[in-house]
């Protein structure tokens, strides 16, 4: 009797040490349309836990949620995580996902980390909201700079998703500086899972642009794109990050060749070399540990997905403890992190770090299943500025 | 109201919207000068295709609804079946004789026990001939050759015909006579169970459906000036969906079988005690309504060029949208309502640029008002007679 008395206690001593943990919640797009860059990004986020698994002597538990890119998903997986009480929440990729999950979280006094959401909206929704991205207003005036002054376009058709927060904005924010530019766009509108473009495409005939921005994601990017050539259009493409997904190359094939688009820096086009270093070294390691991994599955996505794990653990780190409260504080107070995507300082800002790069790159497609991605230049926030 | 007067009331709605399009036509000329005629006529091909699309799906779903008022809900997933069968067949193949042999087993087997059932094959001779057939086709298109489009979709129609009726045996049959509204609520969860698996099986992720087939070639001509762009899918896809009407009208008014669907229709009950197979019948037209779904998936997939698992989802809600606008039921009405829908859809963007966002609005428009004004739908007759 006695003995088992001595064993149970021991097994709760031990029970209690074990099961010591931080838990934080993962709120991502896992299946549906942006099924691919959310698999990419959960895996930078396992890959960052498996560099940093414990914090303050416990381990990390992350709680994973599919919100089936639905917003009804995304609120479903935030009142899981308010339910479970995880210390703070990783995701949603997209912004009209992390919009309504971010207003539950915000309410519940939860941490919220966007790994990629560019609308500016994101984190003006309370103190508890942060982001690893940029916002679009700087995404939509660098694309517009490169549209027309670099290619010199005196006319932009600009296609945007109505019903999307991310596309929507972006796609006003390249239109404006393409304007103040100087330059002429014609606006045409589609909803998600739009598949036949065929009529804004022949709207845009007598318009005659010289080049097209596309401010979507791939679901529909890829029947654009393969309508917009098989309708005799040949002018040069720019997209922006929601591309930056191998879903338009798979989807379309052919027709992606030569499409520019913007995005999270990779580690080549970082400017910082100590950033550069780092973000190779885990480079290195996603490979090692991400069996089967395609080159063209390393991307912006996954420094953004890891970084947001990062920043989180060494704000817990920094507060020594795990009141919510006290990590929120270190979270917004953080200055200078060596993160994997580069310097990170949240202080004195709406919760968008304030050095960020964004890349340049080209689509080089012989078919679906041959197919890269070609770096050509980065530019960091700062820089234009 | 007698059927003369029915007829007569809705080609009188027929020419009424068809006189409104060609007044907005003629507004948007006058307002804009650079609606080309050119312009004119590639709106007119877009909208053909897609609205032959939605009328190939359509009738599937006005079948099934037409013998056991059913709104078959899964059928836009049984469509997404029957464009990742074709996908598999054309970037699997040729594949190792080992596994063919063993598909060809089981696909074969499957086929066959269904075709056995559905067709009352007695005679030996006959079911040995087309067993053979069967299983030396299959395997030879699986182990020796890529495949091409054609061979891809007859198999995918053939296989996603089976599917259609392994669905109705699992998850319908063993509710005939329950109240229509556990039929409906079942049809709902097949729909999102197929979705479930189909992101199980086949991945989350797009997958691009890059046939090049003749389909995709380019046939563009010159009118004054301009070039209007089209495809040989341009011409397949409207050709396929008449023919299909065509062959389909000929098998339910002219056949034996169509008689047996006919009476099935009417009243399922009395014309199983004049010895009509009533769960044969419905064990058919789910082949048939599967077999059909089956073309508009592939055709969907090469002429939009990437398939997905929830890819049914929307489609299917526009086809229910063709079939109950056009009169469901009713064969001619899906095709309408199918063209209807496509050429709406084509049309808002180009007439309202400013509200293309909202042309599925004016499409749910146009079902509220018609079942408001004609609840059987354009073509719909009294609901008694159906198919």
């Amino acid at each position: 009797m006695r003995k088992s008395l001595l064993v149970a206690a021991l097994l709760l001593i031990a029970g209690s040490l074990g099961l010591a943990q931080v838990k934080i919640g993962i709120n991502l797009e896992l299946s549906g349309r942006f099924a691919a860059i959310g698999n990419q990004t959960l895996n930078g986020i396992k890959v960052a836990n498996l560099q940093t698994p414990e914090v303050l002597g416990q381990k990390v538990e992350l709680v994973i949620c599919d919100n089936e890119t639905t917003r009804e998903g995304s609120i479903a997986c935030a009142q899981r995580f308010v339910n479970e009480g995880v210390i703070g929440v990783l995701g949603a990729i997209s912004s009209s996902m992390s919009i309504p999950a971010a207003e539950v979280l915000q309410d519940a006094g939860i941490i919220m980390i966007s790994t990629s959401s560019t609308n500016p909206q994101t984190t003006q929704i309370g103190d508890f909201i942060f982001r690893m991205a940029y916002t679009d207003d700087f995404q939509g005036k660098l694309a517009a700079a490169y549209v027309v002054g670099d290619l010199g376009a005196k006319k932009v058709a600009v296609f945007r998703q109505i019903d999307d927060d991310y596309s929507y904005g972006l796609a006003g924010f390249f239109d404006q500086t393409a304007k103040k530019l100087g330059a002429k766009t014609l606006i045409q509108d589609f909803v998600a899972n739009t598949v036949d473009f065929t009529a804004q495409l022949n709207n845009i005939r007598s318009f005659k642009p010289d080049a097209i921005y596309y401010s979507g994601f791939c679901a529909e990017g890829a029947p654009f794109m393969k309508q917009l050539r098989e309708q005799g259009f040949a002018q040069q493409v720019v997209g922006a990050d929601a591309s930056d997904d191998p879903q338009c190359p798979e989807g379309a094939g052919a027709a992606f060749d030569g499409y520019i688009f913007t995005g999270f820096a990779t580690p080549n086009l970082i400017a910082d070399p100590a950033a550069k270093k780092r973000a190779e070294a885990f480079k290195q390691k996603y490979f090692e540990v991400i069996k089967n991994a395609k080159p063209g599955d390393f991307n912006g996505f996954v420094l953004a997905g890891a970084d947001s794990y990062n920043v989180l653990v060494a704000a817990i780190k920094a507060a020594g403890t795990t009141d919510v409260k006290a990590v929120r504080d270190a979270l917004g107070n953080m200055e200078h992190y060596p993160g994997v995507s580069g310097d990170i300082t949240y202080k004195g800002t709406d919760g968008t770090p304030k050095d960020r790069t964004i890349g340049f790159y080209k689509y080089e497609v012989k078919s679906a299943s041959d197919w890269k991605k070609i770096e050509l230049f980065g530019k960091s926030t700062a820089e234009v500025q | 109201m007698t059927a003369s007067k029915l007829a007569s009331r809705s080609t009188l709605f027929t020419l009424l919207a068809g006189l409104l399009l060609v007044v907005l036509i003629g507004w948007r000329i006058a307002m804009l000068g650079d609606y080309t005629f050119a312009r004119i006529v590639q709106d007119f091909l877009n909208a053909l295709t897609l609205g032959s699309l939605y009328a190939l799906i359509a009738l599937g779903y006005t079948m099934v609804y037409g013998i056991i008022r059913l709104i078959n809900f899964a059928h836009g997933e049984i469509f997404m079946l029957g464009s990742y069968f074709a996908f598999y067949a054309m970037t699997l193949t040729p594949m190792h004789w080992g596994l063919a042999l063993l598909i060809t087993v089981l696909l074969g087997g499957t086929v066959l026990l269904v075709l056995r059932s559905l067709f009352n094959l007695e005679e030996p001779k006959r079911t040995a001939a087309l067993a053979l057939l069967i299983f030396a086709g299959t395997f030879f298109l699986l182990a020796f050759r890529n495949m091409g489009w054609i061979e891809a979709l007859l198999l995918s129609m053939l296989a996603t015909g089976v599917a259609g009726v392994l669905l109705e045996a699992v998850a319908y049959r063993p509710l005939r006579g329950a109240p229509r509204e556990s039929m409906l609520i079942t049809a709902i969860a097949a729909s999102f169970f197929l979705q479930n698996m189909g992101q199980l099986l086949f991945g989350p992720r797009v997958q691009g459906f890059n046939a090049e087939t003749i389909l995709n070639r380019p046939l563009n001509f010159t009118i004054g000036e301009e070039t209007v762009y089209y495809t040989g899918i341009l011409i397949v896809v409207p050709t396929v969906t008449a023919v299909l009407l065509f062959v389909l009208n000929l098998f339910v008014s002219r056949t034996k079988l169509g008689k047996a669907m006919r009476a099935t229709a009417q009243d399922a009950e009395v014309a199983q005690m004049m010895g009509v197979n009533v769960n044969q019948v419905i064990a058919l037209t789910f082949f048939i309504g599967s077999i059909l779904a089956a073309a508009a998936g592939v055709m969907y997939a090469i002429r939009f060029g990437q398939i997905h698992p929830l890819m049914g989802l929307i489609p299917g809600i526009k086809a229910f949208t063709a079939a109950v606008i056009g009169g469901i039921g009713s064969l001619p009405g899906a095709v309408l309502g199918g063209l209807l829908l496509g050429f709406i859809e084509i049309y808002v963007v180009s007439l309202f640029p400013t509200l293309s966002a909202y042309k599925d609005v004016f499409a749910f428009v146009l079902l509220i008002l018609i079942l408001l004004f004609r609840p059987s739908g354009l073509v719909g007759e009294d609901l008694t007679e159906k198919v």
